[in-house]
């Protein structure tokens, strides 16, 4: 038994005590079950188990206390009615937005932040890290970190830009379908089934095979892949709407339909469309990914998280975790952007507890 | 069958004694205090009413009497004691062995409340069965006296239909049934037909006091119409913010009540404007409609309909629900293009479908809507909803159209600085029907459509703004169309009558006139439908016509 061991159970058990006293439910119920899985898992794992729980804990712990304090610094730098929004977010939420944030500045600065630039050689290939490498080369001798940072700017770009036409055409065409009804609407309605009816990654390969790889079309197949999810959306949202009273009374006034799309039925539907825009930008990311790493995609030797994933595979063999970095860039960035979605879910739902 | 109605019963056992009951709401991350103390006593057979205009707390502590309370709602002090249970400290399985088998309710909407996937009957015998009260075929024979007692055509068989499949005062007198399905000590009945046209009223009225009765239930009668709680309730609570009133029995309570408060919700009624007749000689009238038929899809709704609307009048449509008065508005405004027939503006043909009309032909007809809170959208600023008319059809812009949005709040009461920059959700039902109103004075029309817009409020509210309505004509000289199914606002406001049944005009002509006999016998049972607020009333009715020559019944018949 060393000190570490000794500590270890001293802490959880004076912790769950201590909730207890002060009648903490669910802090007694974590501490003092975790204070329990850890005696199995020390007599199985030895302190090898009890470290790795301890980095957990303290990673999760370090998490929370940045989505803490940046969700603080928001609410004191930002706006009254926005910090008021802020400030009933949930840990997770600005947890999310921390993230984004970083990826947002990572990707905006890259050129400032990284040491190298994106297709530079300056090493072996494979070199280990070191001083001037934070996270060593890839396979033709590129520094891992400056891609990394370069492929933040590409990859998030692109599938930014994408999202952001997917979402314009898809919701003018939904809200458009919404209000005038008949023909169009009908039409419109077909198109889309035709479209969602062939999975999106097929159809993906199928355009881009035909069409070429270039930065452009890959934007808008992308963009025609994903707008009939928002179309199905929009108009669902707008339908909603177009019955109420106060869009009579607009069409009644003799209104057209842009005043009644951008004045009456967008300010209504903003909160699930935004939702939905989050949601979308997961799927594009992942699919921009997906179809650099089969090698249609963004093109080398610009830096982008997917097909370095693929590039590197190779070392996964040798026990290495480079390759694994990139795909850790993606999880993260999908799973920050679904946290912050989650939250804004649940507002425009109105849900109480 | 009324001697519950003068107190003359002697004081039986206590059921329901409720002692300084606090609820709070969460709002805003606060909790706000909505019911601020109030005590209650119900005795076995009695029926208790509470009154009060909406937001006085009448639905929470109705709700509270079961030990439930709504989400975003807490009981935040005093005791609920129903049979020397205390509510408010018993536990969720205990306070769910109460619910239905001893406490039952009866809620405003029985389309809304009924599940439209199971029959009636199957909806019936659940609470009978869960309990084990009853075996299911014992229940169903049960649920088929019930529903005889209840005076529900077709007993055996009205069980086995799908909610859709039966009409609005059926299902809600289905629904009283249900909640006697297991013979509870108490049920609440939630505004159960403030919903329903006054000549259904008045029979789901005579079959509920009719079965409490019979079983000896108590009840809590939830209301906000004095006239309907007059006919029910033995005794009457005015409810006022969350505190009580005064309370007092319903013949004393009628004859003299003692607060400010109470007084003048029973003066509301006596409101009435001087009748104007329509002008001598030749004068050309705002509005014309001559023999329109109309229909949606294949249904026919609207035959053979024609009436005149002169400047400065206002000419009610009056009939229940599906008699075709809204089409006609519908028609008038373009919105649904009549099949056959015209309808002239000052004389002038109008193209039948809105689509067609030129700008100044419809800012000439504006609409006020039933539901403020549909009709206004909630995230756009007072300013813009009444400016955009002003600004569409008029063309201001800047200082010019401030100003006007300025002078039109003060027209409706509002002061400017206040309403200026706020948004619809953040104002009272009564408010957001006034700016309803400016954005149709906006445009500067010459005639506005009416569609019941007092019947989505309180009576003092409702009175405030059907006197703003008064004003504003004298003011402007508009023509009124006045669609309602109540016959108060018609006898307080309107110069003209038109009673329209299944889509036809029964009978119209000046209000004097239409409200003195002889009357079309459609116009008859209107007329003798509507609630009054002698205690008496509903006993006399049913005298005078005979329990079977109501509602539905009578409706065939006349």
């Amino acid at each position: 038994m060393n000190y570490f061991v000794i500590a270890y159970y001293a802490l959880l058990i004076g912790g769950s005590c201590l909730a207890a006293y002060y009648q903490k439910r669910t802090p007694f119920l974590l501490l003092f079950s975790l204070t329990l899985a850890s005696f199995i898992m020390g007599i199985i794992g030895g302190e090898g188990a009890l470290w790795s729980v301890t980095i957990a804990a303290g990673i999760i712990a370090l998490a929370a206390g940045t989505s803490y304090a940046f969700r603080e610094f928001l609410v004191i730098v930002l706006p009254r009615e926005m910090s008021k929004t802020i400030k009933t977010a949930p840990l997770t939420a600005s947890f999310g937005l921390f993230v984004v944030m970083t990826y947002a500045i990572a990707g905006i600065f890259a050129p400032v932040i990284a040491p190298f630039s994106e297709a530079e050689v300056v090493s072996s290939a494979f070199a280990p890290p070191d001083q001037t490498m934070l996270l060593g080369a890839d396979q033709l001798g590129r520094d891992m970190f400056s891609r990394i940072i370069f492929g933040a700017r590409n990859s998030v770009g692109l599938a930014l830009l994408a999202t952001a036409i997917a979402f314009f055409t898809g919701a003018v065409a939904g809200m458009i379908a919404a209000t005038k009804g008949g023909w169009f609407d009908q039409v419109m309605g077909r198109i889309v089934d035709v479209i969602m009816s062939i999975p999106s990654i097929i159809f993906a390969l199928l355009l881009l095979s035909i069409f070429g790889t270039s930065i452009a079309t890959l934007v808008v197949v992308i963009g025609v892949i994903y707008a009939p999810r928002v179309f199905r959306l929009a108009r669902a949202v707008a339908g909603n709407i177009v019955v109420m009273d106060y869009i009579e009374a607009a069409k009644l006034r003799g209104e057209g339909t842009w005043y009644l799309i951008r004045k009456e039925i967008l300010p209504n539907s903003t909160a699930p469309l935004i939702a939905e825009f989050g949601l979308e930008f997961s799927f594009v990311f992942l699919l921009v990914a997906g179809l650099s790493f089969l090698g249609l995609g963004i093109q080398p030797p610009t830096a982008d998280w997917g097909s370095m994933v693929r590039e590197n595979a190779t070392l996964v063999s040798f026990g290495e975790i480079t390759p694994l970095i990139p795909a850790a860039a993606i999880a993260l960035l999908t799973v920050a952007v679904n946290f912050v979605v989650d939250w804004m879910l649940y507002r425009s739902s109105g849900l109480k507890e | 069958m009324s001697t519950t109605q003068h107190g003359k019963k002697e004081k039986k056992e206590l059921l329901l004694e409720i002692r300084g009951l606090r609820i709070e709401g969460y709002a805003d991350e606060k909790w706000i205090e909505i019911v601020h103390g109030v005590n209650l006593e119900l005795h076995r057979g009695e029926i208790l009413g509470l009154i009060g205009e909406s937001g006085a707390g009448k639905s929470t502590i109705g709700l509270a009497a079961m030990g439930y309370t709504r989400d975003g709602c807490r009981i935040s002090g005093g005791s609920i004691d129903f049979e020397g249970m205390d509510l408010t400290t018993a536990s969720s399985d205990e306070l769910a062995s109460l619910r239905g088998a001893k406490i039952a309710y009866v809620a405003q909407s029985a389309a809304a409340s009924f599940n439209p996937a199971h029959r009636l009957i199957d909806q019936h015998t659940e609470a009978p069965v869960q309990y084990r009260i009853k075996k299911r075929l014992e229940s169903q024979e049960d649920a088929m006296e019930l529903y005889e007692r209840l005076r529900l055509p077709n007993p055996k068989e009205i069980g086995f239909r799908y909610p859709h499949q039966v009409s609005g005062g059926q299902l809600q007198r289905a629904m009283t049934a249900m909640a006697m399905a297991c013979r509870p000590d108490l049920i609440i009945f939630d505004e159960p037909t403030t919903a329903l046209d006054v000549t259904t009223q008045i029979e789901v009225l005579a079959a509920i006091r009719d079965i409490v009765d019979q079983f000896n239930t108590a009840a809590i009668y939830i209301t906000h119409d004095l006239a309907v709680v007059a006919q029910m309730a033995d005794k009457i609570k005015v409810l006022l913010r969350g505190d009580e009133v005064e309370e007092a029995e319903t013949v004393k309570m009628l004859e003299a009540p003692k607060e400010d408060y109470t007084k003048s919700l029973w003066s509301v009624r006596s409101y009435k404007r001087e009748q104007k007749y329509r002008p001598t000689g030749d004068a050309t009238p705002v509005a014309s409609v001559q023999n329109i038929d109309a229909a949606y899809g294949d249904v026919k709704v609207l035959e053979d309909v024609s009436f005149d609307i002169y400047a400065g009048m206002t000419v009610a449509i009056v009939g229940e629900s599906g008699s075709g008065k809204s089409t006609a508005a519908r028609c008038i405004t373009g919105l649904l293009p009549p099949t056959k027939g015209r309808i002239l503006f000052n004389g002038t043909e109008l193209p039948s479908s809105y689509k067609d009309r030129s700008k100044e032909q419809l800012r000439q007809a504006q609409m006020i809507y039933q539901m403020a809170d549909t009709a206004l959208n909630p995230k756009v600023k007072i300013s813009e909803i009444i400016g955009r008319p002003a600004y569409f059809y008029l063309g201001l812009r800047g200082a010019a159209l401030k100003k006007r949005v300025d002078e039109l709040l003060n027209l409706i009461e509002l002061e400017p600085g206040d309403y200026y920059n706020r948004y619809p959700p953040e104002l009272s039902g009564g408010q957001k029907q006034r700016i309803g109103i400016a954005r149709a004075l906006a445009a500067n029309p010459s005639f506005i459509i009416c569609d019941e817009v007092t019947s989505a409020l309180d009576q003092l509210v409702a009175e405030g703004i059907l006197k703003l309505l008064d004003r504003l004509q004298k003011e402007f000289n508009l023509a009124y169309m006045f669609i309602t199914h109540d016959l108060a606002t018609v006898r307080s406001i309107s110069d003209e009558v038109v009673v329209m049944k299944e889509g036809k005009i029964v009978e119209q002509g000046p209000k004097n006139e239409m409200f003195t006999p002889p009357h079309h016998p459609y116009t008859d049972l209107l007329l003798s439908s509507v609630p009054e607020m002698d205690p008496d009333w509903l006993t006399t009715v049913l005298e005078e016509r005979g329990v079977d020559n109501i509602g539905e019944a009578a409706l065939k018949k006349s």
